[in-house]
């Protein structure tokens, strides 16, 4: 099996490990670091459900080579959190009521929260565009607008 | 699933360029992966024989935007995200720039590249209508030496370019616009989010007073790829921008779509829209 050894950063920590170089960021991230958060849907670019901040950039998980990320900076869901409280994006998740299955909310998360760093105060059109990549069968998607919508308000 | 593959990344194109002259057909260079991961997963024939893959998507060689001979050169992997944000691209070519925040959602925009675009060269390719209008030239180098050609003579056919095993497109050229073009981008979907381009339009106009001096017509999805319409541009040239004139030049170019891709299942939906669409285009644009 070829292998690679890839050095990166994952929610601030700094991870080297070698895998077989057809293994995509998700595979690693779920299979080899256990960060399950994040999640596998189409493996195919179309539901968000894997979508994680690389660089600053929103981008499918599933559409990055492993290898593709060496040298990155990493966030996942499990890295919103800190000191065990959580980020106020997903605060207003909650609040809201934008989660039913919760399937493709690590992904809406991370869209929402790869805008809210470029685009501190975005509008309703500039959020929606940012989750236009996410399919959400649950909520129709009111609810996790108003939550992103709260979030930026001051 | 992903197969069993090799991956490669060279430091620069150089190297880059090496690699693919050595593994030949069996290698691909990746950037983006868009297209290539996704064929991956649903077993497309066209990326079965891959066993190498060149990962492409850092070289600084191939990643930047820069000015010169009076037009724009932009990297074969430059992100679509990064066409949309360039303020030379938005303010010189922008049906580029529109045609670029329509493909797919941010996420592929964060990664899909201009050329890994046109040489997947899907018939629905966003990018290529209006690169076509704009007379784009792409560069092309191997070990064996550089190539420059323009777009239209580069994309052969549906996943078919002239690009060779060994070469790889570093940049592509848009000259500079005459003054005077006005034009637009239409692209139609079955939703505006993560949509395969049903019909696309880059039409481009120049106006002396009620007369099309200039005319610049491209499509794509309706046509087997992104093609322009030299007999249709040629025929509208000189030609009083009146009602009636654009409404027989709509007509005509439905019936030149309905030419190169034959009757299809989708054409009776497909063509009134197509006429109705580029009617209303350029009456916008003629005004």
């Amino acid at each position: 099996m070829k292998e690679i050894s890839i050095h990166f950063t994952v929610n601030g920590k700094k991870v080297s490990l070698n895998v077989p170089s057809r293994k995509r960021l998700l595979d690693v991230l779920r299979e080899d670091l256990g960060l399950t958060g994040t999640k596998e849907g189409c493996d195919v670019g179309e539901c968000g459900a894997c979508t994680v901040v690389m660089n600053g950039r929103a981008v499918h998980s599933c559409l990055v080579l492993a290898a593709q990320a060496d040298g990155a900076e990493i966030l996942t869901v499990e890295g919103l959190a800190q000191n065990g409280e959580l980020y106020p994006l997903q605060k207003n998740f909650l609040e809201y009521g934008a989660v039913q299955c919760g399937f493709c909310i690590p992904g809406m998360l991370m869209s929402s929260y790869a805008l809210i760093q470029e685009n501190p105060h975005p509008g309703e059109e500039e959020i929606k565009e940012a989750i236009a990549g996410n399919l959400c069968r649950c909520t129709g998607y009111k609810q996790i607008i108003q939550a992103v919508e709260a979030t930026v308000k001051r | 699933m992903i197969p069993e593959i090799e991956y490669l990344r060279p430091g620069n194109l150089q190297e880059a360029l090496q690699m693919l002259s050595e593994y030949g057909e069996t290698a691909r260079p990746i950037a983006g992966g868009t297209d290539i991961l996704p064929g991956f997963h649903i077993n497309s024939r066209r990326f079965r024989d891959i066993k190498t893959l060149v990962d492409i998507s850092n070289l600084p060689e191939i990643t930047a935007i820069r000015e010169a001979n009076g037009g724009v050169y932009i990297g074969g992997a430059v992100t679509f995200t990064d066409i949309v944000k360039h303020p030379l691209i938005r303010e010189k070519y922008p049906m580029l720039a529109d045609a670029a925040a329509q493909i797919g959602s941010v996420q592929i925009r964060n990664r899909a590249t201009l050329a890994g675009n046109f040489v997947n060269n899907a018939p629905c390719a966003d990018s290529v209508p209006p690169l076509l209008v704009y007379d784009a030239r792409v560069t092309v180098r191997s070990l064996r030496g550089e190539r420059h050609q323009p777009l239209g003579e580069f994309l052969l056919k549906p996943y078919r370019t002239q690009l060779q095993p060994d070469e790889m497109v570093t940049e592509v050229f848009l000259p500079p616009l005459p003054a005077g073009f006005r034009g637009e981008f239409y692209k139609l979907g079955r939703r505006r989010g993560v949509a395969i381009s049903r019909i696309t339009l880059a039409v481009l106009v120049k106006m002396d007073q009620r007369v099309i001096e200039d005319i610049r017509i491209a499509s794509g999805a309706v046509t087997p790829i992104g093609a322009r319409f030299p007999e249709l541009e040629a025929q509208a040239r000189g030609k009083t921008a009146e009602a009636d004139f654009l409404k027989e030049l709509a007509i005509q170019l439905g019936e030149q779509i309905l030419q190169r891709t034959g009757l299809r299942w989708s054409s009776a939906y497909k063509l009134p829209v197509v006429q109705q669409v580029f009617y209303q285009l350029l009456r916008r644009i003629c005004q």
